[in-house]
């Protein structure tokens, strides 16, 4: 087996992990802190790198423990950030440079993803955006590839619904 | 141009029945421009740039590799720590050196025992030896017997040097 290095394996993966982390998160600077983390997770636990199949849904899976756990303190701290109806972190947004290229309609169906429970949000963000196989992403979320399955159906459904919906009403 | 197959495939994807390759397809699809009205209005749906971007610099790199510097640091010192902790091991030339003198102790006092018995005549030696075994013998006779033969128990004495001349 191919040994892993920390630079070579790990670190290279921090855009994906952050990619997640901020859809899982929906805060910018909040990802940034669980992508740290996670990184330094992975490091202390050097020893069992051997042991893993995939070092990419190792460090996936904690990344999504370390942002979920970061919700729940936020949800502890301020009850008002109940999943699904937190409002987005529109930070993300307002980067001019992202903002002059960005059309309103993919602002707005970034907005729809964000607006999806929190599994169907990471599910499709691993499906759909980072290319993952329903068994590796069954194998980060720790959950069936039935459910994986189930989730991205009702994500994509969701997603379009509102989306078609909306343009009904000429976006 | 007929959009069916992309229709089928998008078809589909809402149902969660595409493979990852027909969904690059559709989004490779979706990426170009001058698509017809009718899909153009998906386009949003299968755009890239959806996914999020790359967001983390190298200052990001620099910041994590010096953290795991710091974890490496303490790291070292606590192995060198650790050596120093091992009593033990720290006091194995010791146990060794007891473990000599132990040697040298239980040997010389195995060497003792015949020193104790110096260096007479051997003859005189085997003659007490005999003397020792009559008085022995007779003691484990009955009181009555062993006063008879009480004197005679020096005779043997003369016969055993013979003996061994």
């Amino acid at each position: 087996m191919k040994k892993v290095t920390f630079r070579n394996d790990v670190l290279p993966l921090k855009n994906e992990l952050f990619r997640l982390a901020l859809r899982i998160t929906l805060n910018r600077a909040e990802a940034e802190d669980v992508v740290q983390e996670t990184m330094m997770k992975v490091w202390n636990r050097r020893e069992q790198w051997h042991e893993i199949d995939s070092i990419e849904a190792f460090c996936l899976a904690i990344c999504r423990n370390i942002a979920l756990d970061k919700m729940k303190k936020a949800e502890n701290q301020n009850q008002s950030l109940e999943e699904g109806h937190d409002a987005p972190d529109s930070s993300y947004a307002s980067n001019p440079e992202e903002q002059a290229v960005q059309k309103d309609r993919v602002r707005f169906v970034r907005q729809l993803i964000d607006s999806l429970p929190e599994k169907q949000r990471s599910v499709m963000q691993l499906r759909d955006f980072e290319g993952k196989s329903y068994k590796e992403i069954a194998q980060i979320l720790d959950i069936s590839e039935e459910q994986v399955k189930v989730n991205i159906f009702r994500a994509r459904q969701a997603v379009k619904q509102k989306y078609i919906k909306a343009e009904g009403y000429g976006l | 141009m007929d959009y069916k197959y992309i229709e089928q495939l998008m078809e589909r994807y809402w149902e969660g029945e595409t493979t990852l390759q027909e969904e690059s397809i559709l989004r490779n699809f979706f990426s170009q421009d001058g698509l017809p009205e009718e899909l153009q209005q998906y386009q949003p749906l299968f755009d890239t740039r959806l996914g999020g971007e790359q967001a983390l610099g190298d200052d990001f790199d620099e910041r994590i590799i010096r953290m795991i510097g710091d974890e490496q640091q303490p790291e070292v010192s606590s192995s060198s720590q650790a050596r120093l902790i091992s009593i033990s091991s720290r006091l194995k030339p010791l146990f060794k050196a007891a473990a000599i003198v132990a040697i040298i102790l239980t040997l010389g006092n195995a060497a003792q025992a015949p020193w104790n018995y110096g260096w007479d005549n051997p003859k005189d030696e085997y003659a007490r030896f005999h003397q020792q075994q009559a008085a022995d013998s007779s003691a484990l006779l009955n009181p009555v017997q062993a006063e008879n033969i009480g004197d005679s128990a020096l005779l043997p004495k003369p016969e055993a040097t013979h003996y061994i001349e």
